[in-house]
């Protein structure tokens, strides 16, 4: 593995957060690291688990991005690797991905492109490079060329992307490649003739697309109507032993931590 | 020498140079200790590069296909070791870096020359009092600062004001034009690095012997020649350091250039004519930062350790041509 203790370093938005005081000795310790999407919710899930089970363990949560949680639970540093990709190949061996939520994935374009209900056709002619102008796409109320915003080679939700609503086309390399939600929001908020994906929790400001004329909502999300889900993992060295076991049972089984997921993701249940 | 012992007294003695030596041998091992750092940085970088370097040979450095694309597949190697992708070729990436250093690198130096001949000779006391604190303020405003005004300001202006409906169809096919480009990069850039080159070049005009000016003045030469012909002869070894300390921080300049400079590897066309201003570049260390995300994929941290080893040498060479272009001028100069 190419992982050194730099990587932390690099990884941008890598900041840990101490969520629990680790005081009692004898609390067993989960730590986790990895995917900044599913971070917020992680650490909603570990605050909500301590309410229910009172010093069951404590918690040490830092991000990094998917890679670096599969990388860093591969390795033994955490306890449990935080993914918002689905397992590949060169993973390392021996792990055991356990699905813990699902998040929407959103068409966003710029508040002045009204555009509404793309088929999916239309995404993969867009996002393939294959109509290039505003005019050449049906509901759209602008004109000119069309600025396609993706996310980098290595970012799980382009991987998710791909899978999910582009199969087998590939993205055009006209587009620009950001390194994470915020700034491909940010550059669809400021540019008009944008088009580009966010998780559903950066979709503040945009105008959703509405993918097969079904808007990305919680709601529709949760109902099955919009498409455009993709899976939270946690990751274990194996199958998961002893409090990281417990933790994840109780968040794939009670309807306490369903009630959690559900204030922004799609519980499994 | 030992001011507090007593003359006569060799047991003070012989302990204060004791003291001495353990202090020469403690700053010995200090300074041999950035030494073998620094060696070992090298060893750890290269070694973790050779296998890009290796599969593609010179091929690495030359044009040909889509670097992202290239990136793109090395990402998604196999799990088999031996079947591994490493073709790249990371010529856009190359001359992105060049274009953005070279470009804000001659702007900057200079409006620094020109500003700093100012603030040494001409500015009135009052102005000098304000201008010089706020340069050396100015030099050391972390660069993410510089990005964040860069993307939630001058990119959107860029897109859409400067650049036409007619230039952005001419190019759609080959690349998009929205604000994040060249231009914006080489302008931030050159904003960052001149501060740090006009502090130091005014304080190398500074130190060059009154006697001389004054020598020329009563000539009866007028300020400007003298400040041209004279002060600013004998400054030139301190004017190539800073350039070359300039050079080095827009070389290595990853942030700020990662939010602004457009995130696609592309090279911008000469032949376009004033439209490569608005293409989008993405210089080495903008790309490293961008993909810090899949250093955990064998074959994608070695690429990005590759990049890693390219700006390395690079500083190294900069370094020395530094060294070299200040040997002749050395003679005319105040400073060894």
């Amino acid at each position: 593995m190419q992982r050194t203790s730099v990587t932390a370093a690099l990884a941008l938005g890598g900041a840990a957060l101490a969520i629990a005081p680790a005081t009692a000795a004898a609390r067993p310790t989960i730590s986790m690291s990895g995917s900044t999407s599913v971070a917020p919710l992680a650490a909603k899930l570990a605050k909500g688990y301590l309410r229910a089970r009172p010093g069951a363990a404590s918690f040490r949560l830092a991000q990094g991005g998917s890679d670096i949680g599969v990388a860093d639970v591969a390795r033994g540093r955490v306890t449990i690797g935080n993914s918002s990709r689905d397992p590949k190949p060169t993973d390392p061996g021996g792990l055991v991905f356990n699905k813990i939520a699902r998040d929407a994935i959103c068409i966003s374009t710029n508040r002045g492109n009204r555009l509404s209900g793309v088929s999916q056709a239309t995404v993969r002619a867009i996002f393939g490079g294959k109509v290039r102008d505003w005019s050449q796409v049906p509901g759209s109320n602008i004109r000119g060329p069309i600025d396609v915003i993706v996310r980098t080679a290595a970012s799980g939700t382009q991987d998710a992307f791909q899978k999910i609503f582009l199969d087998k086309t590939k993205v055009t390399s006209t587009a620009a490649q950001k390194a994470s939600n915020g700034l491909v929001a940010q550059s669809i908020r400021s540019d008009p003739r944008a088009v580009g994906y966010v998780s559903l929790a950066f979709t503040k400001g945009l105008n959703d697309a509405r993918y097969q004329g079904v808007g990305c909502t919680l709601r529709n999300a949760k109902s099955g109507q919009y498409l455009g889900t993709r899976n939270f993992w946690m990751v274990t060295r194996g199958p998961a032993r002893g409090a990281a076991a417990q933790f994840i049972r109780w968040i794939q089984r009670t309807a306490a931590a369903a009630r959690i997921i559900a204030t922004g993701w799609v519980p499994l249940r | 020498m030992s001011v507090t012992a007593p003359p006569g007294d060799t047991v003070a003695r012989v302990a204060t140079e004791r003291t001495d030596r353990r202090v020469e041998l403690l700053l010995g091992a200090l300074a041999s200790a950035i030494l073998v750092l620094i060696a070992a940085m090298i060893v750890f970088v290269f070694a973790k590069a050779w296998p890009s370097f290796s599969h593609n040979g010179l091929a690495w450095f030359g044009p040909g296909g889509n670097v992202d694309d290239q990136l793109g597949q090395i990402f998604n190697s196999p799990a088999n070791p031996a079947a591994y992708e490493y073709t790249l070729h990371a010529w856009p990436l190359l001359y992105a870096t060049l274009l953005t250093t070279g470009g804000a690198v001659l702007i900057g130096l200079t409006f620094a020359l020109l500003s700093a001949v100012f603030i040494v000779e001409f500015a009135p006391p009052g102005l000098r009092r304000v201008l010089q604190p706020v340069v050396r303020l100015l030099a050391a405003v972390p660069s993410v600062i510089y990005g964040l005004i860069g993307i939630l300001v001058i990119v959107p202006f860029v897109g859409n004001h400067l650049i036409s409906e007619a230039r952005r169809k001419s190019v759609a096919y080959v690349v998009q034009l929205s604000g994040t480009s060249l231009l914006v990069a080489v302008l931030i850039l050159t904003v960052m690095i001149t501060p740090i080159m006009i502090a130091i070049i005014v304080d190398a005009l500074r130190t060059v012997p009154r006697s001389w000016t004054e020598g020329a003045a009563a000539l009866g030469v007028n300020r400007w020649r003298v400040m041209w012909t004279i002060t600013v002869r004998a400054a030139r070894p301190a004017i190539v350091a800073a350039a070359v300390l300039a050079t080095a921080r827009a070389l290595g300049e990853a942030i700020m250039l990662s939010m602004v400079s457009g995130s696609v590897g592309f090279a911008p066309n000469p032949l376009d004519g004033l439209t490569v201003l608005f293409e989008p570049v993405r210089p080495l260390a903008a790309t490293i930062v961008d993909n810090a995300e899949g250093l955990s994929v064998k074959p994608f941290g070695q690429t990005i350790y590759a990049f890693a080893a390219i700006l390395l040498v690079s500083s190294f060479f900069l370094s020395f041509a530094g060294w070299v272009a200040k040997q002749p001028l050395k003679r005319y100069g105040t400073r060894s």
